[in-house]
């Protein structure tokens, strides 16, 4: 039998959005920038993340049937709400995942490819990790199987999760309702999360519901008066797709090697953290920005 | 895996270069143009807030720079339509190699290896120690 894949199932929807976006962008009808070697980058990152992602999904399959065979309740995936439930709980569990592949260096090596592009449009949503799987990140979703969420139904909502953060990936829409804003993730909301600009940096890091920031206190507007600037603190000088996968593992390994007393430091320590404070962090990054902002009156 | 995956893969890989010729095709790039010593300092001061800049050097096909601020050297290295920054000691940039009118800055940076600058010359005589 043919599993239900939302994310194969979207990939027209991907390709004709991505389409109208650029046509909208070239009358002026949208705002939209697409550098062609940006875009072949990040197009090419999904195509292959797919396949990246056969290397592990057996595991994480056979991961999740295994702890769902210690289940403590029998969660049955016809159940209306079994699938409210599992919107919320899949969500939250997407809102610290993502926030543990920012704040931690091991993981934000395997996500931090997602955020090179200096462009925000439809084709940075495919730039897709091809090293999450090896990261182990799959391994958050283990207590949801656990809990007696079937293996299927979980991974189902994890693509529809995944399908449901494309269409945010753009600068064509600019706020939606106040209610709207109020409790899901937005364009708007995932632009701020996108940016590099000190204020915005480790902000926002919901999948749909925003509600996630606003409780754990990572939650920050998108300001009129501050544009996004879009890309990674140190942003990469090059379009060589290994490149841009890998470039974060290998600074890991070298700093590991140079500095093995500190391995735990640069493997898990903050990004940009380092054993004798010469690089920035975020902290660092936003407090600079803080005390400039006070000095300037 | 079968057939029908491989034939996906390919319809995929069909579609991202017809997407990527589209891209190219329309020319909706960021507005740029060459770079000149008043955009390049207010680039770097977004980069590298807070630093004084004692001089700037900028590529005479207005691709890349490099400025002097105090021990260190501020480079601007030009990625697509836009820039990616790295800062190196003076010394290192001093020393860098300068060919046919390049200078070629090794950034040991496995996410921006080399900065490519074409300058007139190099090292500047009267900043170079």
């Amino acid at each position: 039998m043919k599993a239900f894949d939302p994310v194969q199932m979207a990939t027209p929807l991907f390709i004709i959005t991505i389409i109208l976006e650029i046509v909208l962008a070239r009358f002026g009808k949208a705002k939209a920038n697409y550098e062609t070697r940006d875009t072949a980058v990040s197009l090419s990152m999904g195509l292959f993340s797919g396949v990246a992602g056969l290397l592990t999904a057996g595991v994480a399959a056979a991961a999740a049937i295994w702890a769902w065979q210690y289940r403590v309740f029998d969660i049955p995936m016809t159940a209306i709400w079994a699938w409210v439930a599992l919107i919320l709980l899949e969500d939250l569990t997407y809102y610290w995942f993502h926030r543990l592949s920012h704040e931690r260096r091991f993981w934000w090596a395997a996500h931090v490819n997602h955020h090179t592009s200096q462009h925000y449009n439809l084709s940075t949503a495919l730039r897709q990790t091809w090293t999450g799987g090896l990261a182990g990140t799959w391994a958050l979703w283990l207590p949801l199987a656990f809990l007696g969420f079937p293996p299927a139904m979980i991974a189902i909502q994890k693509g529809v999760s995944l399908v449901y953060q494309y269409w945010i990936h753009t600068e064509a829409i600019r706020r939606l309702p106040v209610w709207f804003e109020a409790v899901f993730n937005t364009p708007s909301h995932h632009r701020v999360h996108h940016a590099r600009n000190p204020r915005y940096l480790d902000s926002n890091y919901a999948g749909i519901l925003i509600v996630w920031d606003k409780l754990f206190g990572t939650f920050q507007p998108e300001l009129d008066e501050e544009p996004c600037r879009y890309g990674i603190v140190k942003n990469l000088a090059t379009f060589n797709i290994l490149r841009v996968a890998f470039h974060e593992w290998i600074g890991m390994a070298a700093d590991v090697l140079r500095h093995p007393r500190h391995v735990l430091g640069y493997v898990f320590g903050r990004p940009g953290w380092s054993h004798d404070g010469s690089r920035d962090t975020s902290a660092t990054l936003k407090a600079a920005w803080v005390k400039s902002r006070e000095k300037d009156g | 895996m079968d057939k029908s995956y491989f034939i996906q893969l390919a319809a995929s890989m069909a579609a991202v270069a017809a997407l990527v010729g589209l891209a190219a095709w329309v020319g909706i790039s960021r507005p740029g143009g060459p770079l000149d010593v008043e955009r390049v300092r207010a680039i770097l001061a977004v980069e590298f807030p807070g630093r004084t800049l004692d001089a700037v050097w900028v590529a005479a096909d207005g691709s890349g720079a490099l400025a002097r601020s105090g021990g260190m050297a501020l480079v601007l290295c030009p990625i697509g339509d836009g820039f990616a920054a790295r800062q190196i000691p003076w010394a290192q940039a001093v020393s860098s190699s300068f060919r046919n009118g390049q200078l070629r800055i090794d950034l040991a940076d496995i996410a921006a290896p080399v900065a490519t600058i074409a300058l007139p010359s190099w090292p500047p005589k009267d900043l170079a120690a």
